[in-house]
């Protein structure tokens, strides 16, 4: 079973109207762009390996929903940020990683299969494991009303979305921070 | 007053909301000094996180900090290249830089020595303190300069001012 990451990120902007969403480079931040452009969608178009951390240094500065949509191939670059993630122990950010199996924005290549769930409970993050829409949906609605960090581990088909985000990287996060401070 | 109280002051005097920091043995007063402060601090597993998160929180309206060693800067260039320096996600770096006058471990000087060129490679604007006189007057001004030009900073501690260890002696 998979689950399908356009109706998870529609999910998590459904649940969640308000919130941060910091989306991977690549196909996450091309499927956020396809489900609906909005002034809170952080898109990144490099750093990979940094999304979740960058999550980290938003959660700081607010008290808004923060909701980082990871890879599992850059989630494997720097699985040890699921410490940092336990370390700062922020109630209102929750780690999504999309594990599509490969390094889809690069042509597919397979990824390490990983157990990332496991990886995370292992550093101190609570985790929870999913395979289709309803469990995540259901998964992310407990995760944002949890008192502390989580990840949802989503196994989903590859894809392969027409959209991209603005190219001017400068106004993204300036837009979320005006609609953050305004 | 000692360099460390320096920097706290300096870090203060420039309304620092949050230090993201790996330690580093030379800045542990400093990290001590901050810790008692009103400022919060974050221990990453990386300085490539600690340098993310610093420019994550500026979309909040925050001034984070980073603090690490110069070998933590190399581990960082990647995210300095492709996320602070292109979206325009100000910061300031306190680097504890080794490599240079002093140094006995030959580990520490390609990245440590060179890190100033790669910075000017990179477009990254950065200073080297080799005296501590001065020092939070310069923090002060290098946090006031990033994040109204809205470009990271790093201000470079050379051993002159942080000391150095003499095992080789
Ligand atoms: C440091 C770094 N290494 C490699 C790349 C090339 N690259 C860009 S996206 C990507 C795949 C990311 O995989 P994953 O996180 O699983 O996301 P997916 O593309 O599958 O959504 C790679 C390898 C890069 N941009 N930066
Ligand atoms: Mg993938």
């Amino acid at each position: 079973m998979a689950a399908d990451q356009f109706a998870c990120t529609a999910a998590v902007i459904e649940e969640t109207p308000d919130a941060v969403v910091v989306s991977n480079l690549g196909v996450a931040s091309y499927v956020l762009a396809e489900v609906g452009d909005r002034e809170r969608n952080f898109y990144l178009w490099g750093s990979m390996g940094s999304t979740t951390a960058t999550g980290v240094g938003v959660a700081h500065g607010t008290d808004e929903q923060v909701t980082v949509l990871a890879g599992d191939g850059s989630l494997t670059m720097s699985l040890g940020v699921c410490s940092t993630v336990a370390t700062a122990d922020q109630s209102n950010l929750t780690v999504v990683c999309f594990d599509n199996g490969i390094y889809g924005t690069t042509g597919g290549q397979p990824t390490p299969s990983i157990d990332f769930a496991a990886a995370a409970e292992a550093q101190g993050l609570p985790a929870e494991r999913v395979d289709s829409d309803d469990e995540f949906a259901a998964a992310y609605a407990d995760a944002v009303a949890r008192d502390g960090p989580s990840l949802i581990e989503c196994t989903v088909e590859p894809t392969d979305p027409e959209a991209r985000p603005t190219f001017d990287f400068p106004h993204i996060p300036r837009r979320v921070r005006d609609s953050l401070t305004e | 007053m000692s360099w460390e109280a320096e920097i706290v002051d300096g870090l203060l005097d420039a309304e620092i909301d949050l230090v993201t920091q790996l330690p580093d043995g030379a800045m542990g007063a400093v990290l001590e000094g901050i810790q008692e402060s009103d400022v919060d601090t974050l221990r990453v597993e990386r300085e490539e996180s600690a340098i993310a998160a610093a420019s994550g929180a500026w979309v909040t309206g925050e001034r984070a900090a980073v603090m690490c060693q110069s070998s933590g800067l190399a581990n960082a260039i990647n995210a300095i290249g492709s996320l602070s320096a292109p979206a325009r996600l100000p910061f300031l770096a306190l680097v504890t830089r080794r490599g240079d006058l002093g140094e006995f471990n030959v580990a520490q000087v390609p990245a440590g020595y060179g890190l100033p060129g790669m910075m000017d490679e990179m477009g990254i604007r950065h200073t080297v303190v080799e005296e501590p006189g001065t020092l939070r007057k310069t923090v002060r001004m290098a946090a006031d300069s990033a994040f109204s030009t809205r470009t990271p900073y790093v201000v470079f501690l050379d051993a002159t001012v942080t000391g150095y260890g003499q095992e080789a002696q």
